[in-house]
């Protein structure tokens, strides 16, 4: 076991990360669009007069629908105060609301033989958290609570809206280098230039909107991963039990039910566990939108 | 340029620099302050809905805890100390000794097949179980928040601004060391 980290600080360490990740995000999406227009246009400004509107929209409506996507592609149905197991759930939730100090979200179940858990709305006032039926036949009360303790943080934290701008961005970024591609291969490019002859600079524009895309879905990762182990750390911080958490991963990491995982492919870093890559979980990948799963424990147990 | 306007626009840029720290520490303080309250009238709120449910309990368990009666009563006991505590720490104390009580009355119910298999009693045991984590964790978000607020004055530089606020360091409230599980009897 390493050191022991307070996990205070852990949650600190992590935020400054992601608002460096992120702003490394906002660089290659502003250089794309200076790249377009330098190749395009041979002026940045009417990019820059493109490149935002499409991007914004783009954010607003993936945003706007967020939440009924999501739920409908679970098919999730709110949870059932008749039922005990459900009854419980329902007290869990509230009771992490108010350790979180959050109003408390309304709760979904997910029919589902799989161990996992996800949270999703565009504000914390108006959030859902959704647990499958294998969790709550699977996990123990200290367990289910540490799952829906990295739930709440993912809402407190505002990882929901984070996830949806940032898959936003990376479509658009990846929109406009098709655009370039398509017009470099027609011929429209390069009007007006012929005589500047700065060749080198086209070609580093051009390399660099071809790499763009690769470069903002490796960061958009990178971003969905740190906010993994954020939303672990502050989960345990509300429990004060990173043991329950620690517990319940070890449990999804060896439980292996039969049966094709149900959910939308886009959402799958606002689950708890990948739901969709199970076998990926002993060594990390750079393609991999959660963390591995040893590491996470490794990590809440030196807590 | 006029070296006494280029010292005025000097000032007058920290002076508005300084107005806009001071107006973000004021509300920082401010929004700390009331969210300590609030989540001690979160903890107030679940007292009040702990103490209405044990009428009900004790409706239930009467006729099948016959010779149980010290359980029964340190829970009435404990119960109206809640309902006359008036300070916050007052109320914290009532709530630990009602806990305490519900845990050997819960532990004792352990012997009588008939009430565990009574529906009513499981939903209040739920129910009263979920009231004390509750609590428990709007004590956590209380102290967590009064951790927050003491934090800001008590740093540099939100110290000078709270000192001429006239704001002091807020208590946290003493959680004694209990487990949250209940204690598993055998006899």
């Amino acid at each position: 076991m390493g050191k022991r980290i307070l996990v205070e600080d852990q949650i600190r360490k992590n935020k400054q990360l992601t608002v460096l990740i992120c702003a490394f995000m906002v660089l290659l999406f502003m250089g794309v669009i200076f790249a377009f227009g330098y190749i395009y246009f041979n002026n940045i400004y009417i990019a820059l007069a493109f490149g935002l509107p499409i991007a914004l929209v783009y954010v607003g409506i993936t945003y706007s629908f967020s939440v009924q996507t999501v739920l409908s592609a679970a098919k999730a149905r709110p949870a059932n105060h008749k039922v005990r197991e459900e009854k419980l759930l329902i007290y869990k939730v509230e009771e992490m609301a108010i350790a979180a100090g959050l109003p408390t979200p309304k709760v979904y179940v997910q029919e589902s033989e799989n161990i996992n858990a996800f949270a999703t709305g565009k504000k914390p006032e108006k959030s859902v958290i959704c647990v499958t039926t294998g969790a709550l036949h699977k996990l123990k009360t200290d367990e289910l609570e540490g799952v829906i303790g990295h739930e709440m943080s993912h809402i407190k934290n505002h990882d929901i809206l984070i996830a949806t701008v940032t898959i936003a961005v990376v479509g658009t970024i990846a929109l406009i280098s098709e655009i370039l591609f398509y017009s470099l291969f027609w011929g429209g490019a390069g009007r007006g230039r012929k005589n500047e002859g700065n060749a080198i600079l086209l070609v580093i524009a051009i390399l660099f909107v071809i790499l763009a895309p690769i470069f903002s879905r490796l960061t958009y990762l990178m971003i969905s991963r740190r906010r993994e182990y954020l939303a672990d750390s502050n989960g345990a911080y509300l429990t004060r039990n990173p043991e329950g958490l620690a517990k319940a991963l070890e449990k999804i990491k060896t439980d292996h039910p039969k049966g094709k995982p149900r959910g939308s492919k886009t959402v799958a870093p606002l689950y708890i566990a990948n739901p969709f890559k199970r076998s990926a979980s002993s060594k990390g990948s750079i393609w991999a939108t959660h963390p591995p799963i040893d590491e996470r424990i490794r990590r809440l147990r030196s807590m | 340029m006029d070296p006494l306007l280029l010292i005025a626009i000097i000032v007058i840029i920290f002076v508005a620099i300084f107005a806009l720290i001071y107006w973000g520490f004021y509300n920082k303080i401010i929004r700390t302050e009331n969210r300590i309250d609030n989540s001690w009238s979160q903890i107030d709120v679940q007292l009040k809905r702990r103490a209405d449910l044990i009428p009900n309990l004790m409706e239930t368990v009467r006729g099948y805890m016959k010779h149980e009666r010290e359980v029964l009563e340190n829970v009435t006991k404990a119960r109206s100390a809640i309902m006359s505590a008036k300070t916050p720490q007052e109320n914290i104390d009532a709530d630990n000794m009602l806990t305490g009580a519900l845990k050997s009355l819960f532990a004792v119910s352990e012997n009588y097949p008939d009430l565990k298999a009574n529906q009513n009693f499981l939903n209040l045991q739920d129910e009263l179980t979920h009231t004390e984590d509750k609590i428990a964790y709007s004590r956590q978000h209380y102290n967590d928040s009064v951790l927050a607020y003491n934090n800001t004055i008590e740093t540099f530089p939100g110290i000078w601004f709270a000192k001429r606020m006239s704001r002091k360091t807020r208590e946290m409230l003493q959680i004694p060391e209990a487990s949250k599980e209940l204690p598993k009897v055998s006899f």
